[in-house]
């Protein structure tokens, strides 16, 4: 017998499913807010036609892929195959994923920590930054809202906030 | 300090620290072309905990990984010769150390055969030069780590490997790793930490790449191991720990061998005794022989020991005796947490008067013989007990 064991790696199913299930919705509620919020759509306005960009963990996902074609933002699902994608945000490890999804960690404070990559134009990927960022707000309580992002705005009008969500929600659920 | 004065200096670690970074290891090896790495580690000394921590890091990943965890104090070159020929066997592309001491040793001349392709590892001479790059290595340093992990150098077999090539690539340092067993053991890794950055620091030729890590290296001693110490499970202060051990690696890597680390050294190849505990009893009287012989700059010390408003409102001339001062009353304070777990002499360490004779041999040996010959006899009765 060997002295040295042979060790195939794990696997961590409930963390996929989680960070499955989050970029999943997360990529239909951007969908839904380039629609809803002003603001996001500003933000995919400034960004060229047939712009596409995919968020995910390393080393094998699992990937959220979103896209503008004519003019429309749309969720692409979760494989970027075949498709020119312009900027890849990567989550270092499943777990730095599950830490940022499960609002353990901010985006920003995640990338003080060097826990995520960024493979395209910076300017873009932090455009896409701060579209996550209003989509968190739409989705989630303040409460937890102001976990994950870098400055909760309470500044925002009810009427934004209220009515955003429930147009939020209501799209996302619905996939339109 | 000097700005025209001619220095070099070569840190080639990456450092990866805080919460969940060892989840970040199969991104890192993928990084340095490495899909195929072999985990060296002392499961004894480390605790199994820590070897399914580790591998746990690699869940979701993929990867297959060797596991050798059957380093012990006595491995020496016949067992890394016969490691050398399994790891050509299977193509291992990459080693992760796992644990300070002498699994980072092993991890390190294994890697330096490996990559050689060294027909006998037994054979292998410390004079011999390193040309080459070596295959990537990671140590992952756990509680009772001696700072070396990060170092260039290598001891096993009783011979000192020392070669740039030798460092790591990468160290990791995890929070869920760093929790000692007891406070003696991160006594012992804060002591070394410091008694290594204290001689890097006040080297008399000058080097301010070298000094921007010890100086972090002593604040971080100085600020957290004696809530490290009382609390063994205080992670972030545990975590402090580590890291100054690793930064005063990479100081010491670039400075010449300090008196200290050689007393350190001996005593730990020799009876197994932790360098920080022998390190930790030497400071004092290192220290204040070089104060007398004022070749070396202890002014340098009192800003990492005291803080910089302190080190602002003491005149320079008073600098010196006053980071003595300071560091006898940091020991004191640590003693008096540990109380004789902390051992102020070789007779409180257990060291019997036959073991000494080996020591004062082997220590006859190096260039600073006598007066390292002098200092064992000075710490065998504990000089500042009797001074009362």
């Amino acid at each position: 017998m060997s002295i040295i064991k042979d060790v195939q790696s794990g696997k961590k199913p409930l963390k996929r499913a989680y960070v499955a299930i989050f970029l999943w919705f997360t990529g239909r509620a951007i969908q839904a807010a380039a629609k809803v919020d002003r603001e996001v759509k500003k933000e995919f306005e400034k960004l060229p036609e047939n712009f596409t960009f995919s968020l995910g963990c390393l080393p094998d996902g699992p990937w959220m892929v979103v896209g503008r074609e004519k003019g429309v933002v749309k969720y692409l699902g979760g494989d970027s195959r075949g498709r020119p994608v312009q900027v890849r945000l990567a989550i270092k490890s499943l777990d730095a994923g599950f830490l940022i999804l499960s609002f353990q960690e901010s985006t920003t404070l995640a990338t003080a920590r060097n826990r995520l990559i960024t493979d395209g134009e910076i300017p873009y990927a932090l455009a896409i930054i701060r579209i996550l960022d209003i989509v968190e707000v739409y989705l989630l309580p303040k409460l937890i809202a102001s976990l994950a992002v870098k400055r909760y705005p309470s500044w925002w009008t009810p009427a934004r906030k209220f009515g955003g969500r429930i147009g939020v929600y209501t799209r996302t659920l619905l996939g339109i | 300090m000097n700005s025209a004065a001619v220095f070099a200096f070569t840190c080639p670690v990456k450092t990866n620290s805080g919460n969940k970074a060892l989840e970040n290891l199969p991104v890192e090896l993928a990084g340095l072309n490495a899909v195929n790495p072999l985990v060296v580690a002392n499961a004894r000394a480390v605790g199994s905990k820590a070897v399914r921590t580790l591998m746990g890091a690699f869940g979701d990943s993929g990867m297959t990984l060797g596991l050798f965890e059957g380093v012990t104090e006595a491995t020496d070159l016949g067992v890394v010769d016969h490691l050398k020929n399994i790891c050509l066997e299977k193509k291992y592309d990459a080693f992760i150390a796992l644990g300070g001491g002498k699994a980072a040793d092993v991890a390190k001349v294994l890697n330096l055969a490996v990559s050689l392709k060294t027909p006998d590892a037994r054979r292998l001479l410390p004079e011999a030069p390193v040309r080459k790059r070596l295959l990537p290595l990671v140590v992952v340093p756990a509680a009772g780590a001696d700072g070396l992990e990060t170092s260039q150098l290598a001891c096993l077999s009783r011979m000192v490997f020392s070669s740039e090539w030798l460092a790591p690539a990468l160290a990791v340092l995890d929070p869920r790793l760093a929790r000692a067993k007891n406070g003696i053991q991160m006594a012992a890794t804060g002591l070394a930490a410091l008694g290594r950055a204290v001689e890097s620091h006040i080297s008399a030729d000058q080097n301010p790449f070298r000094k921007a890590y010890s100086f972090a290296a002593i604040r971080f001693v100085r600020e957290n191991l004696l809530s490290a110490v009382a609390d063994p499970g205080n992670r972030k202060a545990a975590l402090a720990v580590l890291n100054s051990a690793a930064m005063s690696g990479c100081a010491f890597s670039n400075a010449a061998s300090g008196r200290l680390h050689k007393l350190g050294q001996v005593f730990y190849d020799l009876l197994g005794i932790p360098q920080g505990v022998i390190m930790g009893m030497g400071l004092p009287l290192v220290l204040e022989d070089a104060l007398r012989e004022g070749r070396y700059d202890l002014a340098a010390l009192f800003q990492p020991l005291a803080g910089d408003d302190a080190f602002a409102q003491t005149p320079a001339e008073k600098r010196p005796e006053a980071a003595l001062v300071l560091l006898n009353r940091f020991l004191e304070d640590l003693r008096s947490v540990l109380g004789k777990e902390l051992p102020k002499s070789l007779r409180e360490a257990g060291v019997p008067g036959y073991r000494k004779e080996e020591i004062l041999d082997v220590l006859g040996q190096d260039e600073d013989g006598p007066y390292l010959r002098g200092v064992v006899e000075r710490m065998a009765d504990g000089e500042r007990e009797r001074k009362g």
